[in-house]
């Protein structure tokens, strides 16, 4: 029992900075209709700036948090306008190819740039836990957790309270009648595209303290992003919340039933359930 | 383009696909080369069945191609049966597969169809992984060595696999051209166009797709096959992969020119020797480079004509005559 709620905990924290990181894949998608294959690649891209910044400046990945969402938030704007800008209009097949694509390049370009090893940091707290009683959380784990819920709170108040935020969600409910409000639609996207992927980095600066960082690290978590977004309704930011804390509930009670390597097996197999069933999200389009 | 040409410039390229081994060194890397070649455009042409005429952008066809590898190379390893007999179980088995995959998903479209064989291909990696009583896990699996023949799928040169290729290719394609051209082709195409339409003229689009989807998934498995023998050696992060197989095939089509017959192949004639260029060139460099160019080039094709090589082809010869 114990092990259990233990296991839900863990999954808790865990499943908080999922949430985080697959905001932006489901903003994208709400925004301007087009699935990101690469979005995984800029979480990669935000654990190397705070690596760096780690490494050469000497501040912890939590704090090094904003300067990793602000680098990836310009490549995000530049990546739109010269790539995502393009096809909007193109049929499906290009666009999930072009970020297919995007996926390649970045990733090797990655692996040119900062090598092949695997990279990580040393912080003070890494190996400390809090005792509730028979329960322990670990430190990094927790911080990671209350870094996510604060950009999702702030990324909240963003969307409901000011006029950008109102204009945005706009565009991704009627964008004709948000142009004739005199909303510039493009403006919109790139925005939405350079804090998608922006937020998708946050995420990867405060996991780094219990992770370690490489080039192809992406590749973990592409599926369990799509998970997180399909499981919540792609295009939902309050149904990926809730589908990043199930996410990591989900991988840490089945951590406990079933050995390490058949953990992701059971993630894949209930996203292909919910596809297959529920292919508009556990919580339907609801926005 | 006439009848009369097109029947003239296949038989050119055969002559030509016929001949060229001939001129190459029979153990040498050109020959080798244009085996993958042959080999990535009949894995390209299949999935052109399900991608092309379905329309459904499957990323998930490794999931097949390692069935197939895996299926004739246990059953050879573990029984000793001859890969040319093992190639029908594995056939069999990869239509299953992609059976028991569309039943769910079918009905899914675009993005979603394709983030669910994405999940299906990685279910199936992780497995090979995982079952290492039947697979041999992580480590991978060989492919016996045996007295070099055609009985055994085994030789000592190239040619002989470059001629094996080539048949495949042909057999695929020409299931291909035969769908493309026949009722369910007809189809598939009216689903594609538009599917309410077409379901409310009475056909039946998910069993449709489904069809198509059986036949893609036994033929990528029958080429896995072949890839094993190719090979000789092969492991769960290879024929399942996601990049090197289920995204390249795909790539490959759409390069080309996507549901199109002759797409796959000029997609193949491409990217394959410039990708195998790219890596003999830059080998002393750090890895990577040649993926990237391999990546770039993918979203220029996309950005300047999302219908590939062909219509890109087409439109300059359509702009030569005019000035």
């Amino acid at each position: 029992m114990i092990a259990a709620i233990q296991a839900l905990l863990d999954g808790l924290m865990i499943g908080g900075v999922y949430a985080v990181i697959s905001i932006g894949l489901t903003l994208v998608f709400g925004v301007m209709g087009i699935v990101n294959f690469a979005q995984a690649e800029f979480l990669m891209l935000g654990m190397f700036t705070a690596y760096y910044a780690w490494a050469w400046l000497g501040l912890d990945p939590l704090i090094a948090a904003p300067l990793a969402f602000a680098v990836v938030f310009v490549l995000g704007a530049a990546v739109h306008h010269l790539m995502i800008r393009r096809v909007l209009k193109a049929p499906e097949v290009a666009q999930v190819f072009l970020t297919v694509g995007l996926l390649i390049v970045l990733e090797n370009a990655a692996l040119l740039m900062f090598g092949s090893g695997f990279k990580s940091v040393a912080t003070s707290y890494q190996t400390s836990a809090l005792h509730l009683g028979p329960l322990f959380i670990s430190v990094p784990y927790l911080a990671a957790f209350l870094m996510s819920v604060a950009c999702g709170a702030v990324l909240w108040l963003f969307l409901e309270r000011s006029w950008f935020g109102r204009a945005m969600r706009a565009t991704a409910q009627n964008p004709m009648a948000a142009k004739l409000m005199g909303i510039d639609s493009d403006r919109m996207h790139r925005t939405a595209f350079a804090l998608g992927v922006g937020l998708t980095a946050f995420g990867g600066a405060v996991i780094l303290p219990y992770l370690t960082v490489s080039p192809t690290v992406g590749d973990q978590f592409v599926v369990l992003m799509f998970t997180v977004v399909v499981l919540g309704g792609l295009g939902s930011v309050a149904g990926a919340v809730v589908g990043g804390l199930a996410v990591g509930i989900i991988q840490s009670i089945s951590g406990l039933l079933f050995p390490i390597q058949m953990q992701n097996l059971v993630l894949f197999v209930v996203f292909i359930f919910v596809l297959a069933i529920r292919p508009e999200g556990l919580l339907g389009r609801a926005r | 383009m006439k009848p009369a040409l097109k029947y003239a410039l296949i038989a050119l390229a055969l002559a030509v696909a016929v001949a060229v081994p001939f001129g190459l060194e029979p153990r040498g890397y050109a020959t080798r080369i244009l085996c993958l070649v042959l080999l990535f455009a009949a894995m390209a042409q299949a999935w052109n069945i399900v991608g092309g005429l379905a329309n459904q952008m499957s990323l998930g066809h490794a999931a097949f191609f390692g069935i197939g590898a895996y299926g004739s190379t246990i059953l050879l390893v573990k029984y000793g049966i001859s890969p040319w007999l093992g190639l029908l179980p594995g056939m069999a088995a990869g239509g299953v597969a992609a059976w028991l995959i569309s039943l769910p998903t079918m009905r899914l479209r675009g993005h979603y169809f394709a983030l669910a064989t994405l999940a299906f291909g990685e279910v199936m990696r992780l497995v090979a992984n995982t079952w290492g009583g039947l697979t041999g896990g992580p480590s991978g699996i060989s492919v016996p060595f045996s007295k070099p023949g055609l009985a055994v799928f085994q030789f000592k040169d190239m040619r002989p696999y470059y001629f094996l290729m080539l048949a495949a290719l042909l057999v695929v394609t020409a299931i291909f051209a035969g769908i493309r051209h026949s009722k369910l082709g007809y189809r598939l195409r009216a689903i594609r166009e538009n599917p309410s339409a077409a379901e409310a003229i009475g056909v039946d689009t998910t069993r449709t797709k489904i069809i198509a989807a059986v036949v893609s998934g036994a033929l990528m498995a029958g080429l896995g096959t072949f890839y094993a023998q190719f090979q000789f050696f092969f492991d769960p992060d290879t024929v399942f992969s996601i990049p090197a197989i289920s995204v390249r095939v795909a790539m490959i089509a759409i390069v080309g020119g996507v549901g199109t017959t002759i797409g796959p192949i000029v997609g193949a004639l491409f990217l394959i020797p410039i990708e195998e260029l790219a890596n003999q060139t830059f080998s002393d460099q750090a890895a990577g480079l040649s993926q990237l160019v391999f990546g770039l080039l993918l979203i220029v094709v996309i950005l300047a004509e999302p219908r590939g090589l062909l219509e890109i082809g087409r439109r300059l010869w359509r702009w030569r005559g005019r000035t």
